[in-house]
């Protein structure tokens, strides 16, 4: 189930607050439960039982540890759980392109197998490592009610796309949370808006990268096009998806960790990532970096830190070539920026610096949509005219008219010049007067989207 | 309003929304059709254990909440007027407004349709026709070749060159010049029959056909027609009106339907009266086979016209110039049987196709 679909916004969600706040305290666990593997099986019918053994795993290996704590036996366990864990994520997201690769290079002809990628299986897998890492290292109570750490795993607000909620974070509030009106209405505001920024921005920027992909007639001005509305796309696309389930998490009381800041007003390389994935750079930081040694060793196996990272970043996203490349793209830009360049980006102009990360995160994501090598290098040539293309073509032209506002729009909602503008506002009655109006209409607007059946798939259910 | 009002009013009026959404949804019968859009709407799945598993029962009821959504046309509406005013998008969902007239764009020429239809025209005179006939070919275009601007549309000329080459034993009848966008529906993709006085002019004239009426047509105006892209579009705008051409000629022509294997009249009023397309009053729209037969009609004179819908409304145009004209839509019958149907001979042939269609490639084999 997405969220931004009608199946989801006027029947399940109502039925599930409904049901949630008329039940006691102590059920309101049990009807997340029963609601998200609902949510799930509605997705994925057969991979809800993949997901309730993952939890089953979480559940041994953690009681496990913490059983034999302090001793030898509680590093072998987690070591197991670690290994079952990523073992069904390897198996189900990487088997193929591994047998890909063995048979493309070593001349095998291993048969492929047929399993499709679980939906938010890279997701509740680090979810899962974060909990049983944390257990070891005592950084959290083991949790010995399996319904509350299943809860956990599958809550469904976070389950299929993120933020990658810590254990730790959420440890607390899973039996002490409070629901109070401000917060639900801090999460209706943070639903609604994320709902808007998926729907009204990324959806229709979508039809434009699609039409592009779809169009014999290239030209410089459509490459421009299709790469600014693909950058934008994913933006409001994974942003709004977070915003969603982080306003849904307040809905029912959870507090869950920030996963976007303004990404696109970085002025370095590690300013973005900073801002960009939050929770899935920081899980990367505290479970692979730090754990390899950090920057708090010698400067060859820093580097190599950093590309191992990296590199994993890249393949977490998806089993490709591609993917690989993004990630030690970013990880090689990371190098350079800590080695000399930061200094650097420092004292250039603001504009200069904004514009350096723009363009290198824009040939990022031309990096990550593409499909080969050859495409890729086509469409990175194509921005700047390699292969005789014309400046501008007759459907390049419709389109910069047709998607102008909203490209427009979305690079105004790319950065927090109007949040800043509504903030610094010293008008709070009428701003008290205004916001609910404007969330209703911004709802309804959602759902007439919604009904219209415009395009509507969410980038990241993928990984 | 303090801050905790506001609060209140936001936490109460969405789940107000949310619940009063459900409430309504589930209260709501079901519609079976939906009359603007002109299709079937998704019905409640038949629940299976084969398709909950195969995750079909769920991409079903995601279909089915969409289009039994309550107001779905008002909530489309607002889409449409967003889209079109406030995005100030050139189109939504392919359909644009301009000076009060919607548009559908057709886009890009599909260069490898037009070929394979050529070429399905090209089986047709290959297997059935032969050089002692006259056959003839012509493309209407869609309306968005005669608007000025910078609106994509299908490039005409291309598509009748590609033709040429393939079909060299026909004639082309360039009927371009014969039309503007006055002659097309504000609200359809068709042409109004009223104002095909040129084009049948054209016809007659590459056809040779003799004029014998002067076109002379009583006009009778049946009402308000709101065409394909009207419910499509969402935006609501003046209607059409539907007009049909009569005279002795036409009303005493009989039109045989092969697939309802009855007669029925040029001018069918009781698709009129019930009909969710009023276009199909034209000898009852969609159809692979009919005849009209006027017995006054020159004796021994055959006209087949291979057509789409554009040629219903054309064709009463055409028949005091002929004893017989069949018409074939080869999107509903396979060219192969023809000869089943029609002893071929030394009839009249006319290919008359919309841009749409052949850009399609949605002619049978």
């Amino acid at each position: 189930m997405i969220f931004s679909s009608i199946t989801f916004l006027f029947y399940f969600l109502p039925i599930v607050l409904g049901i949630y706040y008329i039940v006691p305290n102590k059920f309101k666990n049990l009807v997340l439960l029963v609601a998200s593997f609902i949510f799930y099986f509605f997705g994925e019918p057969v991979y809800v039982l993949l997901m309730a053994f993952s939890i089953l795993i979480a559940y041994i290996f953690g009681i496990l540890i913490d059983r034999f704590q302090e001793t030898k036996y509680a590093k072998l366990f987690l070591i197991m759980g670690i290994t079952i864990s990523i073992g069904l994520l390897m198996y189900f997201k990487y088997a193929n392109f591994i047998i890909q690769n063995i048979n493309l290079w070593l001349n095998n002809k291993i048969d492929f197998i047929y399993v499709a990628l679980p939906i938010g299986i890279s997701f509740y897998t680090f979810q899962m490592l974060s909990y049983l890492i944390d257990v070891y290292n005592k950084k959290a109570k083991v949790q010995k009610n399996i319904l509350k750490l299943a809860m956990y795993i599958s809550l469904f607000p976070q389950l299929i796309a993120g933020p990658i909620v810590r254990y730790t974070t959420i440890d607390n509030q899973i039996d002490n949370r409070t629901h109070t009106i401000e917060k639900f209405s801090l999460g209706v505001r943070r639903f609604i808006i994320g709902l808007s920024k998926k729907v009204l921005i990324a959806n229709v920027l979508g039809e434009l990268a699609n039409t592009f992909l779809t169009s014999n007639e290239m030209s410089i001005l459509y490459y421009w096009l299709y790469a600014i509305s693909a950058m934008l796309q994913i933006y409001f696309d994974f942003s709004g998806y977070s915003d969603m389930a982080i306003g849904l998490g307040k809905m029912f009381g959870f507090e869950f960790m920030e996963n976007f800041n303004y990404p696109y007003i970085a002025k370095s390389i590690t300013d973005f990532w900073r801002r960009w994935h939050i929770s899935l750079g920081s899980w990367f930081r505290d479970y692979v970096y730090i754990p390899l040694g950090g920057n708090r060793t010698s400067k060859i196996k820093w580097l190599r830190n950093i590309l191992i990272v990296w590199l994993l970043t890249g393949l977490w996203h998806g089993a490709a070539w591609n993917f690989v490349i993004w990630g030690l793209y970013f990880g090689i830009i990371l190098i350079i920026e800590k080695l000399f360049l930061a200094k650097y980006l420092e004292k250039l102009p603001k504009i200069l610096s904004h514009l350096y990360v723009l363009l290198l995160v824009m040939i990022s994501f031309i990096i990550f949509n593409g499909e080969n090598v050859t495409q890729i290098l086509s469409r990175i040539g194509g921005l700047i005219g390699i292969g005789g293309i014309p400046i501008v073509s007759p459907e390049s032209l419709y389109y910069l008219k047709s998607y102008f506002v909203v490209m427009v729009c979305g690079i105004i909602f790319a950065t927090p010049l109007v949040k800043n503008i509504f903030l610094s506002t010293k008008k709070e009655k009428l701003k008290n007067v205004l916001e609910p109006i404007a969330l209703v209409c911004l709802l309804i607007l959602c759902t007439s989207y919604i009904v219209d059946g415009s395009f509507n798939p969410f980038l990241y259910f993928r990984f | 309003m303090n801050e905790k009002t506001k609060n209140k009013i936001i936490t109460i009026g969405f789940i107000a929304i949310l619940f009063s959404f459900l409430l309504a949804n589930i209260l709501k019968k079901d519609q079976a059709v939906s009359i603007s859009e002109r299709r079937k709407l998704a019905q409640f799945p038949t629940i299976t254990l084969e398709n909950i598993v195969n995750g079909k029962t769920f991409q079903e009821i995601d279909k089915y909440t969409v289009d039994q959504f309550i107001s779905r046309d008002s909530f489309r509406s607002i889409k449409s007027i967003w889209s079109n005013y406030i995005f100030r998008q050139k189109d939504n969902n392919g359909l644009f407004l301009k000076d009060g007239c919607i548009y559908k764009i057709e886009y890009p020429l599909n260069e490898k349709n037009v070929q394979k239809t050529s070429n399905k025209i090209k089986n047709i005179y290959e297997k059935y026709l032969n050089s002692n006939m006259n056959v003839y070919y012509s493309l209407i275009p869609d309306k968005n070749y005669y608007l000025e601007g910078d609106h994509l549309k299908i490039d005409v000329d291309n598509m009748q060159s590609i033709m040429k080459n393939i079909l060299p034993e026909m004639q082309y009848i360039d009927i371009t010049d014969a039309l503007s966008l006055d002659d097309y529906y504000k609200t359809d993709l068709h042409w109004k029959q009223e104002n095909l006085g040129r084009v049948v002019s054209v016809l007659r004239d590459k056809m040779n056909l003799e004029t014998t009426s002067n076109l002379d047509y009583q006009t009778e105006t049946l009402g308000k027609f709101y065409g394909t892209y009207y419910g499509q579009l969402g935006i609501k705008v003046e209607p059409d009106v539907i007009k049909i051409l009569t005279n002795d000629i036409i009303e005493n022509s009989q039109v045989y339907n092969y697939e309802k294997t009855r007669n029925e009249s040029v001018y069918n009023m009781e698709k009129w009266q019930t009909s969710s397309d009023k276009y199909d009053v034209y000898l009852s729209g969609a159809t692979p086979l009919l005849t009209i037969e006027n017995k006054n009609g020159p004796k021994g004179k055959e006209l087949l016209l291979f057509r789409d819908s554009f040629g219903s409304s054309i064709t009463p145009l055409l028949i005091e110039n002929y004893e017989k004209i069949t018409l074939i839509d080869s999107r509903y019958i396979s060219t192969k049987i023809l000869d089943n149907y029609i002893n071929f001979k030394n009839q009249d042939v006319l290919f008359l196709y919309s841009t749409l269609i052949v850009n399609q490639n949605v002619l049978k084999d």
